[in-house]
């Protein structure tokens, strides 16, 4: 469906490196990376809005490199998403079908189409600027999506929306991209957002792609030393024996520690866990027993803003990371007693 | 315990006396010369003045040829301003630099050049073959287009400075050409600022005078322009009439300030 050929682009001291993607029909495929590793430069080379020396783009089997960005049907949602402050949201959604020449009711149907889709029916006749960020985000995307575009380009979509707002949106966006089907690149630098988004994923660095593939493939299987520093190396928990205990759950025993799953047709042979989804507590929580373990800190390394910390558990080792200020709050010392809750969502299976 | 206002924090009551008193001194300035002015006529001389043949000639000549200038300058000026906000070209930093000339230098000396200009083969041929602008009506309309041009342009350069270029990329991805793009898209966008442009151009059109009088001369009657017929009710020690001449700049000038007030107070697109 896209296929992006060894395309390099330079921009002051910045260089995007001999990039080649193939994106398949109907992908959810999301670019992520730091800040400043190009992914917004991708987005606009294959929008035709930025230009390259070296490189070629295709989209839907035809090579659209020479072509300018209103010939590439191309549907696209800049991060802050530009709606055009001088229209109101209908007036937004209709700006690009104006210029198809189709007659006024039927873009009228295909205004109210999209705006059923993304649920914004009741914005219709308000000002732009009094919208909140999500009701912006989902205009900018009927906007986009109005003129029936091949490819869908999200730039940081989620990235001035609050927490709770983006984790929403994103249900939706994924909800959106099965109704419709569209072929979908999802710019981001929020490792989260792309794992719960992507079918598949590219990881950009400093203008080089390090790594493509599905979520876990890249999450289990890093393939560079920055994958892996960039998503937090998961720990691994080898599997000694599973004991069904009905009602959908099963408990996996690796290394003496006995972990509750939701049901698997395969025997349980590995676990995966990412150290951010460990938590740590030096109180005792509350609530049920499940996944929750006491266990001694063997060791404790600074990272960025982070703290790695060593935990041992039975006869396993698990690392978890808390951020520098909640651990100085913690307190927490070599050799300390701990209590550690598994996120049961996160837990991967092999 | 009562708090201080910020006016009461020791040491800032000096700061706020020197700045202040200051504008107030400025103000008092400006009101003194006005009530002076105000004082040298009364109102019925003021008002048969104003009715006179000549001076309704001036304010119908300025009026004419400010609007035409403007119109000149601002056709020329949207598209230049866009070019030296959005394209990229070498040589770009230099003609930016250009453009600031005029702004800077002395209107006379403008006008100077220009009446060299037409003594040139080419101004020459200009003049006889094309329309004649020395000591012409056409030649107060050169004169104003020449010094207001590049004040519009650099007016109209920081509006489109300020509009992001994010919006202009969506409109290319939704159909639409660079032109249609900048029809549809950035003026509607510069709208407040084209407007706010085109009232400074034209007030500074209506007072310009260096440059009229070097290329159009000082004709009564015929190149009298509002600022001219103060210089030549001067020259004839006619002061009422260049009172009254004096006034009705300061109400244009008030009457455009205002209106400009009205559309940049507006709340701008984001």
């Amino acid at each position: 469906m896209i296929s992006i050929k060894e395309l390099s682009v330079k921009i002051g001291n910045f260089s995007l490196h001999n990039i080649n993607l193939d994106i398949s029909e109907g992908e959810y495929f999301v670019v992520v990376g730091p800040t400043a590793a190009g992914k917004t430069i991708i987005l606009e080379s294959i929008a035709g809005l930025q230009h390259f020396r070296k490189g070629e783009i295709w989209i839907g089997g035809k090579n659209v490199t020479s072509l300018p960005p209103e010939q590439r049907q191309i549907g696209y949602v800049p991060q802050d998403y530009a709606l055009f402050p001088f229209l109101n949201v209908r007036d937004n959604i209709t700006f690009g079908l104006r210029r198809l020449g189709n007659k006024k009711h039927e873009n009228s149907e295909r205004v109210e189409s999209l705006a059923h889709i993304l649920g914004i029916h009741h914005l219709l006749e308000r000002d732009v600027r009094k919208l909140s960020g999500g009701e912006k985000q989902r205009v900018a995307i009927a906007r986009a999506l109005a003129i029936s575009p091949k490819v869908l380009l999200l730039d940081e979509p989620m990235g001035s929306l609050d927490v709770r707002t983006a984790k929403y949106l994103r249900l939706e966006l994924k909800r959106y991209h099965e109704e419709l089907g569209i072929t979908t690149i999802h710019v981001t630098h929020n490792l989260i957002e792309a794992e719960e988004m992507a079918g598949r994923m590219a990881i950009l660095h400093m203008g080089q792609i390090e790594q493509v593939g599905r979520p876990d493939e890249v999450f289990f299987y890093p393939k560079s030393p920055f994958v892996a520093d960039f998503i937090g190396t998961p720990n691994i928990l080898d599997c000694d024996y599973c004991n069904d205990l009905g009602h959908g759950l099963v408990e996996a025993v690796c290394g003496g520690v006995p972990i509750i799953l939701p049901h698997h047709d395969e025997p349980v042979r590995k676990l995966a866990l990412l150290p951010r989804d460990v938590y740590v507590t030096t109180r005792t929580p509350p609530g049920p027993g499940i996944n929750r373990f006491k266990g001694t800190v063997m060791e404790i390394v600074p990272f960025s803003s982070l703290m790695k910390l060593t935990i041992r558990v039975g006869e396993i080792n698990l690392l978890a990371e808390l951020p520098q200020d909640i651990f100085e709050e913690m307190d927490i010392k070599v050799g300390q007693e701990v209590h550690l809750i598994l996120k049961l969502r996160s837990l991967r299976v092999y | 315990m009562i708090k201080k206002r910020p006016s009461q924090i020791q040491g800032e009551r000096p700061f706020r006396v020197v700045t202040i008193g200051a504008l107030a001194l400025v103000v008092s300035f400006f009101a003194i010369i006005l009530v002076a002015l105000a004082a040298y006529t009364d109102t019925k001389t003021l008002f048969s003045i104003l009715l006179s043949q000549e001076i309704l000639f001036a304010i119908r000549l300025t009026l004419f040829t400010a609007t035409v200038s403007t119109i000149l300058a601002m056709i020329f000026a949207i598209p230049a301003a866009y070019a030296i906000s959005h394209a990229r070209f070498p040589g770009k930093d230099i003609i930016d630099t250009i453009l600031d000339v005029p702004i800077v230098l002395s209107p006379v000396a403008l006008g100077a050049a220009l009446l060299v200009f037409f003594n040139t083969s080419l101004g020459s041929a200009i003049e006889g073959g094309l329309m004649r602008f020395v000591f012409e009506l056409p030649g107060i309309v050169l004169a104003q287009f020449t010094v207001v041009i590049a004040l519009a342009i650099r007016l109209l350069k920081s509006t489109f400075d300020g509009i992001d270029q994010r919006y202009e990329q969506v409109g290319r991805t939704l159909g639409y050409t660079k032109g249609q793009v900048f029809m549809r898209i950035t003026l509607p966008l510069a709208k407040n600022g084209v407007i706010a442009a085109g009232i400074l151009t034209w007030a500074r059109a209506v007072g310009e005078f260096g440059a009229t009088v070097t290329v159009a001369g000082a004709t009564k009657m015929k190149t009298e322009t509002l600022p001219v017929a103060i210089f030549l009710n001067l020259a004839t020690a006619e002061v009422d009439k260049a009172v009254a001449v004096i006034f009705i700049l300061v109400a244009v000038a008030t009457g455009a300030l205002v209106i400009l007030r009205k559309v940049t107070g507006k709340r701008r697109f984001e």
